[in-house]
């Protein structure tokens, strides 16, 4: 298999923006997804795995496509809102209805008003229900054109390979819980009829093939997911408590801070800070009224609206990661940037949340042969392995090098022991031809604190996080 | 006042200590745990606390219900930390109340009380946002390394009350057992709202606990949960064990957890484990409850939860466990203020050295603090990924 849609350098230049669409006039060979990734350490493998590429560049194609247009006319801007009306393609819409009735199952599985944990049982009434329908949903729901993909001889069909990441999406009957690993299991599906063609052949129109999965596709898939949520109360799958972004979504703060960034004009990159003139601030993610407002056109605060839905407290206490990137002063653009770091670093690199993405033919798991080597980091460094690292040295000497910038914030700028992101002053400059950012870039631009980062790992095991360096999306600078 | 007791009191207003006084806090902390086994004896009285996660004002309203340090022997079964926003506060209060009265606070080691778990659920950030440098994680990883990994409460009632002239093993009723065990439900205030045997509860005399909390947010999303709990025999015979990160599970045998994580086991093992170590029960925490407290197996073991609407969403009630002294009196401690803010719950009357039988056990249940007392934060700092 060729592979698919890698950023073939990371400087900046053209670079490929969609994931490609297989040739599918020849059979293909179908893998049944399996499980590959079984500890810790077989992470580093997979960010450097032609799947962990394909979703990093599906992500982005995503992600620009909801960013506002310049228009023809003057002083005119182009956005799309959740709300909007929008025609949507035909494997749109019945991706849509699939949705519906993958909602509709939920009059079929009551609650039950028995004695329960936490989770509901009846979640689980309602999965043996989507499992037993889901082929007959597929071969009625999914595009012609997948469904006609010929298979090679040897057996395994194209609806073998879609359907986990399809069910895999809904969370998890065994242990009545959802998080972003299912969400990233339901995108992969719409990867996988992407790559087959599914949506279209030909290649976008500055991305409106992209906005309709978003809006036509995504949002309602959300929405089928939080109704699932409350009514079967899922637990946030690993949920970091008030450490971590959201309890179950991560999605709906990449694109819908895309929403909210200046317009660009078609093959413009990606704005790196700046908002939409008529955007709301950011500090507006803790106001109540403004968030009422907004969650009906925006995908961010139709994430957080549904956090004000479910939760008690202060918005700060219960949301401080929201709360703290709510007062980013350089506008969605910057906003958005962050997520997507974040994205790569908190999901994709965490083995809590990638353990169960299955990799077949489609996204695969073999190598990318161009993938820039992984670094050891934060990530991996602190990911269970079956022989726990030494805990000799627990006593190391402290290192001010895990200072946190926002600690010292009172007033100040960023001064020394705080971790300068290097992308931020590079990414301005797109095109830049400066070392390539997916080498940790901390390496050569802060070379005081690589120094002493090695000074810190003498035998601690769980580094600080220092969330630039090693976290960067090598499928970041595309465009 | 000693500089414990300045700690404590700013720990109390949920502020934290400077670095230096956390390192010394921790060094004596684990000059005190050296000394103790890796299974620790309590005897009875002494009230069984599940579950924290750094939810401090949820503590501060568990101590009310409970009562205040000395006078309330405690056992915390940990997971003080992680996924709630004050893992630092708790953590660091519930260790100088250890160093300040050892003889009255016990603390185990939960399955979040390690270097791995912290990095991934929080409390690591949480120190590094609170500190700015992880020195203050890495004293308290220092500490969870040292603490104890179960207890054995000795000298706990078996009694179901001298004064009924009842004895354990004369009982065959589960109406008459069930009397043994009592469910109080308490206001923010604690004070009692509503008292009664869990029989009663259990034959629909008395609403269940999760209906009762009306503010409770679980109404939203669920129908209210019957009285909690099995059927059949409760008797706290002799003396009582927790055992961290292993889940009851209805069926039997032993089988892999889900996360492979430790064991699921039955209520075969629960029994063989109980009669073989002498155990009239085992108290356990690290799995929500929507009750607080959840008794499987005929009451051989018992789930306690201590962080109400745990992550502010989930809508449950929390409990504490109240293991009352036998009948001998040698393990009685008279509190030292009487029953102020406190409820008598029947186990003092009138008199201090006057006792009275309790409840064997009685489960204490809350809801979480009112939110209107906290603070908003005067800094927005802004996370890494963004700068």
């Amino acid at each position: 298999m060729k592979p698919q849609g890698r950023n073939n350098d990371f400087q900046g230049h053209a670079a490929v923006t969609s994931l490609s669409v297989l040739d599918t006039s020849q059979p293909h060979t179908f893998l049944k997804p399996a499980k590959r990734i079984n500890e810790g350490h077989d992470v580093p493998a997979f960010l450097t795995s032609r799947a962990y590429s394909d979703i990093g560049v599906f992500i982005m194609q995503l992600n620009i496509a909801m960013c506002p247009r310049k228009s023809s006319e003057p002083g005119g801007t182009r956005t799309w809102q959740l709300d909007g009306t929008d025609v949507l393609s035909e494997p749109v819409q019945k991706l849509r209805e699939l949705l519906q009735k993958i909602d509709s199952i939920i009059e079929e599985a009551p609650p039950d008003t028995g004695p329960r944990r936490f989770g509901n049982v009846s979640f689980r009434k309602w999965y043996e229900i989507l499992e037993s329908r889901v082929q007959a949903l597929l071969e009625t729901h999914l595009p012609r054109a997948v469904l006609d993909v010929s298979a090679s001889s040897d057996g395994t069909s194209v609806l073998e390979e879609l359907t986990p990441y399809l069910l895999g999406g809904f969370g998890s009957a065994q242990r009545l819980d959802y998080g972003t690993g299912h969400e990233l299991s339901f995108l992969a599906f719409l990867g996988c009829i992407w790559k087959l063609g599914g949506f279209s052949t030909e290649k976008s129109q500055d991305g409106e093939l992209e906005r309709s999965l978003v809006l036509g596709v995504i949002e309602p898939y959300l929405r089928v997911v939080r109704r699932l949520i409350l009514t079967y109360t899922l637990e946030p799958a690993g949920s970091h408590g008030v450490w971590g972004l959201d309890d179950h979504s991560f999605l709906p703060y990449i694109f819908g801070s895309s929403q909210y960034c200046p317009a660009i004009s078609e093959g413009d990159s990606m704005p790196v800070e700046g908002a939409l003139p008529d955007a709301p601030n950011p500090g507006d993610v803790a106001k109540k009224n403004v968030v009422e407002r907004e969650r009906k056109h925006n995908m961010y605060f139709s994430a957080v609206g549904f956090i004000n839905d479910v939760k008690t407290g202060p918005f700060w206490e219960h949301s401080p990661i929201l709360f703290d990137i709510s007062g980013v002063r350089s506008g969605w653009g910057k906003i958005n940037k962050g997520m997507i770091k974040m994205y790569n670093a908190e999901v994709l690199s965490k083995f809590p949340v990638v353990q169960h993405f299955p990799f077949g033919s489609l996204f695969s798991w073999e190598q990318d042969p161009k993938a820039p080597p992984v670094s050891a980091s934060v990530h991996t460094a602190s990911q269970p392995t079956s022989h726990p690292p030494s805990m000799n040295s627990t006593t190391s000497r402290p290192s001010q090098t895990t200072r946190a910038p926002w600690a010292d914030s009172k007033g100040k700028g960023s001064e020394e022991g705080s971790t300068p992101a290097p992308w931020a002053q590079k990414q301005s400059a797109p095109s830049q031809t400066g070392l390539p950012p997916t080498r940790a870039p901390w390496a050569t631009s802060a070379a005081g604190q690589l120094l002493a980062s090695g000074e810190r790992t003498g035998g601690m095991p769980p580094p600080p996080p220092a969330p630039d360096g090693p976290t960067k999306a090598p499928w970041l600078n595309q465009r | 006042m000693s500089d414990l007791d300045r700690a404590i009191a700013q720990l109390r207003a949920c502020r934290p200590i400077p670095e230096a006084q956390v390192r010394e806090l921790c060094h004596k902390a684990r000059e005190l745990l050296i000394e103790e086994g890796n299974v620790v004896t309590v005897t009875a009285p002494v009230t069984i606390c599940g579950d924290i996660h750094g939810q401090f004002h949820d503590l501060m309203e568990l101590f009310r219900v409970g009562g205040d340090v000395p006078d309330t022997n405690y056992l915390f079964m940990g997971d003080f930390v992680d996924r709630g926003f004050y893992s630092l506060e708790s953590f660091l209060l519930l260790l100088c109340l250890k160093v300040r009265y050892p003889d009255r606070m016990t603390l185990i080691r939960g399955n979040h009380e390690s270097r791995q778990i912290t990095t991934v659920y929080g409390f690591y950030d949480e120190c590094l946002r609170k500190y700015g440098s992880a020195n203050v994680w890495r004293y308290c990883c220092e500490v969870f390394d040292y603490l104890a990994l179960g207890a054995i409460v000795l000298g706990a009632s078996t009694s179901l009350g001298e004064s009924k002239g009842l004895r354990p093993e004369n009982l065959s009723s589960t109406q008459q057992d069930d009397e043994g065990i009592e469910i109080e439900l308490l206001n923010h205030t604690g004070g009692v709202i509503d008292r009664f045997p869990r029989g009663q509860a259990r034959n629909g005399a008395r609403s269940s606990p999760s209906t009762k909390s009306s503010s409770s947010p679980a109404a939203k999303t669920g129908p209210p949960d019957p009285a909690p709990g099995p059927q059949a025999r409760s008797t706290a015979r002799r003396s009582n064990v927790r055992s961290p990160l292993v889940r009851p599970r209805r069926d039997r045998r032993l089988g892999p957890l889900p996360a492979r994580a430790g064991f699921l086991f039955g209520a075969d093992i629960v029994k063989v484990f109980n009669h073989a170590n002498d155990l009239s029960m085992i108290a356990r925490a690290h799995q929500l409850v929507m009750e607080g407290f959840k008794e499987m197996f005929d009451n051989s073991i018992v789930t306690v939860w201590s962080a109400p609407n745990y992550c502010y969403r989930c809508g449950n009630i929390a409990a504490i466990l109240e293991l009352s002294e036998d009948s001998s009196g040698e393990s009685m401690l008279a509190r030292s203020n009487g029953d102020v803010n406190r409820s008598d719950g029947g186990v003092m009357k009138g008199n201090d050295k006057v006792l009275l039988a309790g409840p064997a056990r009685r489960y204490r249940v809350f809801q979480a603090a009112p939110q209107d007392s906290r603070g908003m934060p005067a800094k927005k700092p802004v996370a890494d990924y963004f700068l």
